[in-house]
């Protein structure tokens, strides 16, 4: 070693890996312009008479806070791929406390504990749709229909949103979406991301805009006398991202069988594929919908559980006849697509009914589409992995890819594929085995069967379980504890569980 | 007629020996020595240089050659030197060696200006396909890419009455095909409507790969397809062997040394059961069974490895052995070493080529019954007599147009289809009547 190289003084290693200021900056950047969203809820505030300053409340801390921490942070940010973790993490739990303040600064007393609050929030921007609100009419108008846009603007995603509006948002776009999107990446996106984001918000905009037209038809023809123009819009706000909000304590079940089969095709739309459904409504290409083997077997799920759930409930006389067959049909494509309303109250279904539902919260809809949980598409992978694993069992020289339709899917998202359900399904068993624990511990009285709902319904983003927490209940008797819990399941269902997983690790932060 | 001959390989070796006694041949060659080779057996003209490069081209006199052929074992080069002389002299019909399937493929959509395309690898799979194509035939060749087969098969008293026994106008006979000629005894009969099989004839049927497999089950039912091929080796001419015989319903499995080559044709072929592994692991062999295949390939690239495997194969019990070899030499090592047929590429390659030397136009001839009758592959002229008519008004003279290919893909002809100008078609024809043909079309 010679002196002059010693001389040299070393540079010093920073800190973190992750580059924290910038993420913050560009995660101040998405919460700003998100919360002039409540400038919505505010408007009718004002035509109903409510107060109004709740929202402006609101928007005014997380706007300021954003801008004021948008400043204090470093704009010229370097966002790759580990930055982007950081922000679709951050950016989710900063948009659950934008949703969280009308209901504290409003001070009903169903919602004025921060940690209610904040369940109800994450619950609507992850499109859950559970509740800790007990009597839904006490509420006013304009909280309400927060909560109902809360799961329109979550539904899709807030960084989709922000890509297709914000011109500012090029660098790192493609990671932020590719962690927000739901379902792995199968072909990576070959569009411009900012087009492919407009596409999906226009054909989201036009369906919400196509159901209002068709519920408020209904409300003013009489075909349904329970809906008002105020359901029409709700509902359809928490239809078409499988959110489940209802505007009703009994969900839609006081509505008329037409609004039910109506709601029952939006969700399906729903929980398809958006870029598949942008080819089959906006290129005219119908028969798109054959060729693609996640939508077939997406039907075929569907009309499967259907069958299994109508017969039961029949034969059980539950229901027969339309209802037994609207029922089945409604409850499934519900609980699949993880939206979560429900046309009956299903807490008191025999046990195989009722696991049949609790499986389909597994299933979730299309990859690409507003719904939660697994994804039929991983569904359809881990099967092919599994069928390969076994030929190669007997076979370990054979060579074979794993196809979709005509693609071959690499071995790099195969394995993301297996980790993801691993993953998933070990956070259900600890969420379960958590939730048991606690409510043991703080009295509330949880049947294990409950609690495995409990924990699915969160994760999967789907809304209703059983027992108190049904479809015509709410989650408002869960200890705190719990409550904190179940709002953590929802962040990581919705973010699909990796983003959150790689925050977790050393090597996220520090590079050696 | 003059012939330009661009590469002095195996390949322009062969077709030098089978051309230079009827036509005045000029050879060009980088490689002195080879030249030298040539200079000292045949009596040509050669010419040290690049057949790729314009002014080589014209220098050696390209604009007097009535035919070029381009046989080097570069393809660039080959379709090169055909596009230049196309350039310098529109008159010459150009003829290029490919080992690329995809070139053949390019130029059928006639995106390549170059009058004609022989793939080393394309022929080489018809050999192999016309030895295992249909179980229950004598012979079995293929035309038109594979899009057409001529299947010749000995009618026993087992075949269905379906065809057998009734006027072939009655017969209940696949669709996609028909009879060509019955064969009695020393009596050759073109297939009219009203004439009838009987047991003991032997028939050519022209048809569709499908159509031929048909035949198979009529003529000899039970005999069923080939249904398990095994190929050592997916490089380009495993892989054309392995999407030739796909392409007949046939099931092939493919065993390749290289990993991510084997990945590569699992992704190309999605029907075929690839394996990584070496055909020299006798556990492999066992475990996979591959004894029980009806038929193994050899065609790795290395003729020592093919003989190892080969014989290996042999040892664990595969019945029937093809062995694609690239040695002048191979041939005979591998029949003795017990491999049931060998196909030399260079040599097909070089045949095929040779072909077009007799008349460009034809592009593929198929002997029958020692050399009696003729099945030619020719592409109509415009000023052809016949175009134009029906097939039923068309006059009998001793021939037979089995199948027509136009734009690139097989039709079987009702008796109500017109021909059209640039159309090939595939003629059964008596050998003496081939002039006759080739002058009508």
């Amino acid at each position: 070693m010679t002196t002059a190289a010693r001389g040299r003084a070393l540079r010093r290693a920073p800190f973190l890996a992750v580059d924290l200021l910038g993420a913050l900056n560009l995660t101040a950047t998405l919460l700003k312009y998100l919360s002039l969203a409540v400038l919505v809820p505010a408007a009718v505030a004002l035509g109903y008479g409510e107060p109004v300053w709740p929202f402006l409340g609101a928007a005014a801390i997380v706007g300021g806070g954003s801008f004021a921490l948008q400043r204090a942070t470093r704009a010229d940010h370097r966002l790759g791929t580990r930055e982007a973790f950081l922000v679709v993490s951050c950016t989710w739990l900063g948009a659950a406390l934008l949703g969280a303040l009308p209901y504290l600064l409003s001070g009903d007393p169903q919602l004025d504990r921060p940690i209610d609050a904040y369940f109800e929030a994450m619950s609507g921007f992850t499109t859950t749709g559970a509740s800790v609100v007990t009597d839904l009419d006490a509420l006013p108008r304009s909280l309400l229909l927060w909560r109902q846009l809360t799961q329109w603007l979550g539904g899709i995603g807030i960084i989709v949103l922000a890509l297709a509006v914000l011109p500012r948002l090029r660098v790192g776009g493609r990671q932020l979406l590719e962690h927000e999107m739901p379902g792995p990446e199968i072909e990576s996106l070959r569009t411009r991301i900012r087009d492919t984001a407009r596409r999906v918000w226009f054909l989201y905009l036009a369906l919400t805009a196509a159901l209002i037209v068709i519920l408020l038809a209904f409300d003013v023809t009489n075909v349904d006398e329970r809906m008002t123009g105020f359901d029409a819009f709700g509902t359809a706000l928490a239809t078409m991202p499988t959110g489940g909000f209802g505007t009703d304590g009994r969900s839609l079940q006081p509505f008329a069988p037409a609004t039910q089969w109506v709601i029952a095709l939006f969700m399906l739309l729903a929980g398809a594929n958006f870029a598949l459904l942008y080819r089959v409504f906006v290129r005219r290409q119908p028969l798109e919908l054959g060729r693609d083997s996640e939508f077939r077997l997406y039907i075929a799920l569907i009309t499967l559980a259907s069958i299994v759930l109508g017969v039961e409930i029949w034969l059980e006389d539950i229901a027969a006849g339309e209802a037994a067959v609207r029922n089945a049909v409604f409850q499934t494509v519900s609980m699949m697509t993880t939206t979560g309303f429900a046309t009956t109250d299903f807490v008191s279904w025999p046990t195989l009914a009722a696991m049949t539902l609790v499986g389909l919260m597994f299933v979730g809809g299309s990859a690409g589409s507003t719904s939660g949980s697994v994804k039929v598409v991983r569904h359809l992978l881990m099967a092919k992995i599994l069928r390969r694993e076994i030929d190669q069992t007997l076979h370990p020289e054979v060579v074979a890819p794993v196809r979709l339709g005509r693609t071959i899917v690499d071995e790099r998202t195969l394995r993301a594929v297996s980790s993801f359900i691993v993953l998933y399904i070990g956070v259900f068993i600890l969420g379960t085995v958590l939730l048991a624990a606690e409510a043991e511990r703080s009295g509330v009285d949880l049947t294990l069967r409950e609690a495995i709902a409990a924990a699915a319904t969160t994760l999967g983003n789907v809304g209703p379980a059983f027992g108190f927490a049904g479809p015509f209940g709410s989650f408002e008797p869960f200890s705190d504890l719990s409550t904190v819990l179940l709002t953590g399941l929802m962040w990581i269902g919705r973010l699909e569980v990796l983003p959150i997983v790689v925050l977790l690790t050393r090597h996220y932060w520090r590079n050696a | 007629m003059k012939i330009f001959v661009i590469g002095a390989g195996q390949v322009g070796a062969t077709i030098v020996e089978a051309l230079h006694d009827e036509h005045e041949l000029t050879v060009l060659d980088l490689d002195e020595e080879r030249l030298a080779a040539i200079v000292q057996r045949y009596d040509v003209h050669t010419f040290e240089g690049n057949g790729a490069s314009r002014s080589v081209l014209s220098q050696a006199g390209v604009k007097h050659a009535d035919l070029l052929i381009a046989c080097t074992s570069r393809d660039e080069a080959n379709i090169v030197a055909a596009m230049i002389t196309k350039a310098v002299s529109p008159r010459t019909t150009t003829v290029v060696r490919t080992s690329n399937p995809e070139y053949l493929e390019v130029w059928r959509e006639g995106q390549l200006d170059v009058d004609f395309i022989v793939s080393s690898e394309v022929e080489t799979a018809y050999a192999i396909s016309r030895t295992i194509g249909v179980p229950a035939a004598r012979q079995t060749d293929v035309f038109a890419e594979g899009q057409v087969q001529l299947v010749e098969f000995d009618v026993g008293p087992e075949a269905s009455g379906a065809a057998v026994g009734v006027p072939l106008r009655e017969a209940r006979i696949p669709p996609d095909s028909r009879v060509a000629a019955i064969i009695r005894g020393d009596q050759v009969i073109l297939a009219r409507g009203h004439e009838t099989i009987q047991v003991g004839d032997r028939i050519v049927v022209i048809g569709s790969p499908q159509a031929a497999q048909a035949w198979g089950e009529l003529i000899a039912p039970g005999t069923g397809k080939v249904r398990d091929v095994v190929i050592f080796g997916a490089g380009r001419a495993g892989a054309t062997v392995a999407r030739l015989l796909l392409e007949q319903g046939i099931g092939v499995r493919l065993i390749e040394a290289s990993r991510e080559r084997a990945l590569t044709i699992s992704h190309e072929l999605p029907g075929v059961r690839v394996y990584h592994a070496t055909g020299f692991d006798p556990d492999f062999l066992e475990r996979e069974r591959i004894a029980d295949a009806q038929v193994a390939i050899f065609a790795m690239r290395d003729d020592l490895k093919n003989h190892y495997a080969a014989s290996l194969a042999k040892v664990h019990g595969v019945a029937f052995t093809i062995a694609i070899v690239h040695e002048a030499a191979s041939g005979q090592v591998f029949e003795h070493a017990g491999v049931d047929v060998t196909v030399n590429p260079r040599q097909i390659t070089a045949e095929e080529i040779v072909r077009f030397a007799h008349d460009p136009r034809t592009q593929q001839v198929v002997m029958l019954e020692g050399d009696k009758f003729e099945v030619l592959d020719i592409t109509t002229k415009r000023d052809s007599e016949y175009v134009g008519l029906t097939f039923k008004e068309m006059p009998i003279r001793g021939a037979l147009i089995g199948a027509i290919v136009r734009d690139g893909h097989a039709v079987f002809p009702r008796s109500d289809e017109r021909l059209r100008p640039g159309d090939r078609v595939i003629v059964f024809t008596e050998s003496r009547r081939v002039p006759d043909v080739e002058r009508a079309l």
